[in-house]
């Protein structure tokens, strides 16, 4: 008789269950009354446009500033990096709503220098406040590979008489092309699944005309086009497997010694990236925070967006363990594991209209904290899996072989060896599930029982009743509590999301 | 009456405990607001849909209650008013039932619902406070308002609007507006009862290439004041407010005449399930305090017979609103359909 791993069942069922979601859109959209038509075509020509721009955006950005962190002997160099890394802490949509608010006619920045200030809106707009957020992907996965290269590489070349900037086009970038294609991809990913921001920016992508359609309950057209997003999503994780890394024998890391005038230009450039996307959205919240006080705000909210996203980080961690490990075991195990990744390319809105129409059959979960903690688990529970497994993976199996030679059973082994070793990736997992889970706001607003209001879901509300000042304390707090989970995560399990990508290339 | 004074006396009867004297010739009276003094107290599970919060006023309101009854767990979820309208449908449809009560910022809406035979009918005395014309079998209007065009005062005079909401459409000005509002689609499901379904499509696509579009109408407004835009639409009272706070807005109301423009809709209430608690809290809601409190804080039309009426507005004999059965907003999908037809949803 075969022998299945334990993990597999439990991984089968949570595969099974990542299915789920798509197989109600399909049975949804059947009643869609058209497929396709030249609404969408403007839809999908917006879509492609704000993802392409925002690539493009990104990787200009990231890419130079990766080479600067990675490269150059700055002056607290550890500073920079933790600079360019906290706009992930900040979820793109409140960078949007300050934007908004901060630029045009009669915007914050006129009220306060005086001077005309053009308004960000639109698809320029969207694609500036998503490239703000999402570039330090790129940063980081190219940076990765930056470090991973041999420096004696470049200065072969300069010895050979290139110049510095012709070695680093020529012999540098060539080799981290991969890098930054698997950070790219992540942002082509987080853009396509962006909600509030297209929304804010009055920009009319697949998120934004979905929950439109949501609000007049046309459930079917929603379906419809969640399936459109969900082609375009599956065709950016088929090329985010299609990129592989290339190793390389890890040498000397390429050192460059700037001198003082390249540290002004370096800091300046620094200042302005992390000035824009931090720093501005702060100085509005504290201008707001002192113009209108904290009125209307319960702090009830804060708890609410904590305790929905400890439960989701709890089941998630539970239901990951089995899968990273049926993920080693064999390649049955494997394929489960892959499958459960869909869900995270599944974005909030799309996953909010199948599992509203699921509450809606099944009135025992509607408008219940449990279908709304499934839904972030589906969303989030692989970046729980990717932590586990590569912690799991690194571990050395003959401590395990060690310890049932020495007459521990399975359970006893798990329990004592291996679960113990890899809880570094399982803490990680955790807080990385409980900061997306803070910040999603979609499938909240659609699924959270009545009276559960989150700090997303209140952000939302001022915003579209218009009482900005309203946002200052949920915004910081939300900021806050992101920046203590990424502190966390970091902590744990260095870069467990890009690790999770890394691993899943090689 | 200030804010803080309308929360006392709504909350002040709860600590003397006296029982209101004579419910029954209080409710019965054909002669306008009661005050909540004489009203019963309000006990156990209520589920209200709230459609919008409307920037803090209905949550002072619903606050007030709340303090003032402690034995009533209401439970509030807040959505977009056509969506929750659309909710309530589809989870009748659905079988599952989880509302006791819908309060509307739009009578379309509360139509909708209604013709899904959701709404229970209300008693004659709840009817008989309200102003004759505003009297329906199964929902009660809560407030009135006004369907106006804000202008930005520096860059057009009041004379380059015209007073034809449709020959707007072929003026030279940029407007700004809310597409996904629900009182903005009861005033287009106005408009194409009015003039018709090809007029109301031309319209919609000639104004969609000279508009900016809003999440909700208050942006409309401090979009006008801000110059983004010549004009806007948007109900009379997010442009009262705003003048509140900053009387030197550079924003002021224009009314069209006897047309959509200028339509005069209701924000109401209506029950969903049996009891007496969700009358009773429809009662509360046209109560003398809650009235006065709405009209001189959030500026809306009061409904109930005998409150005054809000300042800042011209008098209700100077505007010239269209005949209209409010009821038959609720013809909602057509123009939902055509909106989206047209590409301005």
């Amino acid at each position: 008789m075969i022998r299945f791993p334990r993990s597999y069942p439990v991984a089968a069922l949570v595969a099974l269950a990542a299915l789920a979601p798509i197989g109600v859109l399909i049975v949804l959209g059947a009643d869609a009354a058209q497929f396709f038509d030249s609404h969408s075509l403007g839809i999908l020509i917006n879509t492609l446009l704000l993802t392409l721009f925002t690539v493009i955006g990104s990787v200009l950005l990231g890419v130079p500033l990766a080479l600067l962190t990675a490269y150059v002997e700055l002056p607290f160099r550890r500073l920079w990096l933790i600079a360019l890394a906290a706009p992930l802490a900040m979820p793109s949509y409140i960078g949007a709503f300050t934007f908004y608010a901060a630029f045009g006619p009669g915007g914050e920045i006129e009220n306060l220098i005086g001077l005309p200030m053009p308004g960000v809106h639109g698809l320029a707009g969207a694609t500036l406040v998503m490239t703000l957020y999402t570039f330090p992907f790129v940063l980081l996965t190219t940076r990765a590979s930056l470090r991973s290269l041999d420096g004696s590489l470049v200065n072969a070349s300069r010895i050979l008489g290139l110049s510095l900037s012709m070695s680093l086009w020529r012999v540098v970038l060539p080799r981290v092309r991969n890098g930054i294609a698997a950070g790219a991809l992540l942002v082509a990913l987080y853009t396509l699944s962006d909600f509030a921001t297209p929304a804010i920016m009055r920009l009319d992508t697949f998120t934004r005309v979905i929950f439109v359609e949501y609000n007049a309950f046309g459930l079917a057209q929603a379906a419809m086009l969640s399936l459109q997003l969900l082609v375009i999503v599956a065709v950016v994780l088929y090329l985010e497997s299609r990129v592989g890394t290339s190793r390389e024998r890890p040498g000397r890391t390429l050192s460059l010694w700037p001198n003082r005038w390249h540290i002004a230009g370096a800091s300046v450039a620094v200042l302005i990236v992390a000035g824009l996307a931090i720093g501005l959205p702060l100085f509005i919240f504290a201008q707001w925070l002192i113009r209108e006080g904290s009125g209307g705000f319960d702090f009830v909210y804060a708890w609410n967006s904590a305790y929905s996203s400890l439960l989701a980080a709890l089941v998630a961690v539970v239901l990951a363990v089995p899968v990273a490990y049926a993920a080693i075991a064999g390649r049955a195990g494997r394929l489960m594991e892959r499958i459960t990744y869909l869900g995270f390319g599944v974005p909030g809105i799309v996953m909010g209209t199948a599992l509203v129409y699921v509450g809606l059959q099944l009135p025992l979960l509607y408008q219940t904290l449990a279908l709304l903690v499934l839904a972030y688990v589906m969303r989030f529970m692989p970046l729980a899996v990717g932590s586990v497994r590569s912690t799991a993976e690194r571990m050395d199996n003959s401590l395990i072989y060690a310890a049932r030679t020495l007459g521990a059973t399975h359970r006893e082994a798990f329990r004592r060896v291996t679960l113990p070793l890899t809880l570094r990736g399982i803490v990680a997992g955790a807080a990385l599930v409980f900061l997306e889970a803070m910040r999603e706001l979609p499938a909240t607003l659609m699924l959270r029982p009545t009276g559960f209001e989150t700090l997303s879901t209140y952000l939302w509300r001022v915003y579209e009743a218009g009482y900005f000042g309203r946002a200052a304390v949920p915004g910081l707090l939300l900021v806050l509590i992101s920046g203590i989970a990424l502190a966390f995560m970091l902590s744990g399990e260095r870069r467990a999301e890009l690790t999770m990508l890394n691993d899943e290339r090689s | 009456m200030q804010r803080r004074t309308f929360l006392q006396s709504l909350a002040a009867l709860v600590a003397s405990g006296a029982l209101p004297p004579a419910i029954s010739r209080a409710l019965a009276a054909d002669r306008g607001a009661v005050s909540v003094d004489a009203l019963p107290a309000l006990e156990g599970d209520l589920t209200l849909y709230l459609g919008r919060g409307e920037g803090g006023l209905y949550e002072d309101v619903l606050g007030a209650i709340k303090q003032r009854n402690p034995q009533l767990n209401l439970r509030i979820r807040r959505g977009p008013t056509a969506a929750l309208a659309n909710t309530l449908v589809a989870e009748a449809r659905a079988g599952v039932k989880r509302a006791d009560l819908f309060w509307a910022v739009d009578s379309g809406a509360l139509g909708l619902v209604d013709d899904a035979g959701l709404a229970r009918p209300l008693p004659e005395d709840i009817r008989n406070q309200l102003k004759p014309g505003f009297r329906y079998p199964s929902w009660s209007p809560v407030t009135g308002r006004i369907r106006t065009l804000p202008y930005n005062t520096e860059r057009i005079a009041p004379e380059q609007i015209p007073d034809d909401i449709m020959t707007l459409a072929d003026s030279d000005l940029n407007v700004g507006w809310a597409p996904a509002y629900a009182s903005f689609q009861s005033f287009i499901t106005a408009m194409r009862l009015l003039e018709g379904e090809q007029a109301t499509r031309d319209w919609l696509q000639k104004i969609k290439k000279k508009s900016r579009s809003y999440a909700g109408e208050l942006g409309v407004v401090l979009a006008v004041e801000r110059g983004e835009v010549d004009v806007g639409f948007a109900n009379h009272y997010y442009t009262l407010r705003l003048k509140t706070g900053k009387p030197d807005a550079r924003v002021d109301l224009a009314f069209t005449r006897d047309d959509a423009g200028c339509l005069l809709n209701a924000s109401g209430v209506m029950a969903l399930s049996e009891g007496e608690t969700p009358m009773n809290f429809i009662r509360y809601l046209l109560s003398q305090e809650v009235q006065s409190y709405l009209v001189e804080e959030a500026y809306e039309i009061p409904m109930v017979q005998g409150v005054a009426m809000p300042q800042g507005l011209p008098p209700l004999q100077d505007i010239n609103p269209p005949e209209i059965d409010l009821t038959r907003l609720a013809d909602l999908r057509p123009t939902l359909d055509l909106m989206r037809d047209v590409g301005v949803l």
